[in-house]
């Protein structure tokens, strides 16, 4: 599966174990939407894309993080002001501290693994030993919650930063098998899950106050002004 | 990696059988080999991680992240002529390619510890609410069909058992494995999000055979209190399922008669 999936990389810049930070559209953009300001206030570089045939430009499943055997969707390109883009999976780096933005997209049900594993392969070879991953949930609760790939980072949260576990159950997609993965990869990584009301028509229709919670707290996690 | 096994643990087994139960209708091949699990003190030796199960993650009550994965437990018993070999998961694959890999690739490690005989669970479903579920059975012999109803296991006749649950029977076959499959009777129910109800009952009916048919010392009082606790749910469940068929049956009545008129 893994010849289906390809990295351009731009450029190579030398970063110091940097912390990677991962996002993707999913319930009510949060991830996705948190990640692109990122890159746009910390003026991040483009370092590399990663490319796959089971990017689907048209998903047949929905919403698009709930992949299906059999709804593996429909191939294509986007035109942005005249430039052809294909899907694909942005990665930024950024200094001071050292990042890697990692802007994910959902792959079929044929790549969804393969495509997570090349990320975190991508992510060794920067050296990164801390992922940061953001997203939403849509339970009652606090503003926000977290979660992690062990009971001392889940601690260490909520000491910190008086984050609590609350959210429990299925985490879709990209960012969930990313954060999965990474476990196994002994990478040490926590969740943010900035809280949300599901809207059942359009699951991905944005959410910009549960974006800013998330903000709030990955300023101070990572002591920047976001 | 499309599958893979790691096997934490070296161990030695004696003559092992394996026992599989992955989730499926009513859960009740994954309920028998938890419990199994629990009360045997079964230790874990081994993981299985696949592309083909389902593209999420769980957060668990702790708040700590779990990729879908299958295991693999053992358990020694002196006085037992043979140990056992525990598998289950939290999920299975989805698609019938990934099942049928899984069930082989699966399999084959296994082979290397001795495995050659297996004990698959699965659910047999009835198309009528269960008031006190049977325990049908399949096997890779005729021999081992008696040993069956010795135990008061129905012969299932035909049928067809579905997933992964159902194909590492039948490739156990293929590879000259003694085969037995044991489907506890069961209604099937999912709720109405989609979700499968648990059936702790006919896991119960399950364990009682296969605990007879294994010659293993297993305390059944715990899964009673489970049955006490989801019997009252599936009753409901039945109630209104009942209900709405009483209800699909006079209007039904009422729309053919308006029709003649």
């Amino acid at each position: 599966m893994s010849k289906n999936i390809w990295v351009n990389h731009i450029r190579k810049p030398k970063l110091n174990e940097p912390i990677a930070i991962v996002g993707s559209p999913g319930l009510r953009s949060i991830g996705k939407l948190t990640i692109d300001y990122l890159v746009k206030k910390l003026q991040a570089k483009l370092i590399a894309e990663l490319y796959s045939t089971h990017f689907p430009l048209i998903f047949h499943t929905k919403p698009s993080y709930a992949s299906h055997p059999r709804l593996l969707g429909d191939a294509g390109v986007s035109i942005r002001e005249s430039e052809i883009a294909f899907p694909r999976i942005q990665f930024h780096s950024s200094t001071f501290p050292d990042l890697l933005i990692t802007n994910g997209y959902h792959a079929n049900f044929n790549g969804q693994y393969a495509v997570a594993e090349k990320v975190l392969d991508l992510f060794e070879e920067y050296n990164v030993k801390k992922m940061i991953v953001l997203a939403g949930h849509g339970r009652t609760g606090n503003e926000i919650c977290c979660a992690a790939t062990n009971l001392q980072l889940i601690q260490e949260m909520k000491e910190e930063y008086g984050l609590e576990v609350e959210y429990q159950g299925s985490f879709y997609g990209f960012s969930g098998l990313v954060f999965g993965l990474a476990k196994l990869r002994r990478i040490e990584s926590i969740c943010l899950f900035g809280r949300t009301e599901p809207n059942s028509g359009e699951a991905e229709y944005p959410d910009e106050n549960a974006v800013n919670v998330i903000l709030k707290y990955l300023s101070r996690i990572l002591k920047i002004n976001l | 990696m499309d599958i893979k096994i790691t096997l934490k643990k070296k161990v030695k087994l004696k003559d092992p059988y394996l026992i599989c139960g992955l989730p499926g209708i009513g859960h009740v091949g994954k309920v028998t080999i938890d419990y199994l699990i629990r009360e045997l003190k079964a230790i874990l030796f081994g993981e299985v991680y696949s592309h083909f199960f389902p593209s999420y993650v769980i957060i668990n009550k702790d708040g700590i992240v779990e990729l879908m994965k299958n295991e693999l437990y053992f358990w020694k018993d002196k006085k037992f002529k043979h140990d056992l070999i525990l598998f289950t998961g939290n999920t299975q694959a989805v698609s019938p390619e990934g099942q049928f890999i899984i069930a082989e690739e699966v399999l084959n490690t296994l082979l290397t510890f001795g495995v050659k005989k297996l004990y698959s669970i699965a659910a047999y479903v009835s198309d009528k609410p269960v008031e006190i579920p049977r325990v049908y059975g399949a096997a890779t012999d005729s021999i081992l069909i008696e040993e069956m109803k010795v135990h008061g296991v129905l012969p299932m006749g035909n049928g067809s058992i579905g997933g992964t649950n159902g194909l590492i029977f039948g490739l156990a076959k293929t590879k000259d494995l003694h085969g037995i499959c044991l489907l506890g009777e069961t209604r099937g129910y999912q709720t109405p999000s989609g979700h499968t109800v648990v059936d702790v009952k006919a896991a119960r009916a399950v364990l009682n055979v296969l605990t007879q048919m294994l010659g293993i010392p297993v305390d059944m009082a715990p899964i009673e209190s489970q049955v006490d606790q989801t019997s009252e749910f599936i009753t409901r469940l039945a109630e209104a399922e009942s209900l709405m068929l009483r209800q699909i049956q006079s209007t039904t009545s009422e729309n053919f008669s308006r029709y003649i008129s």
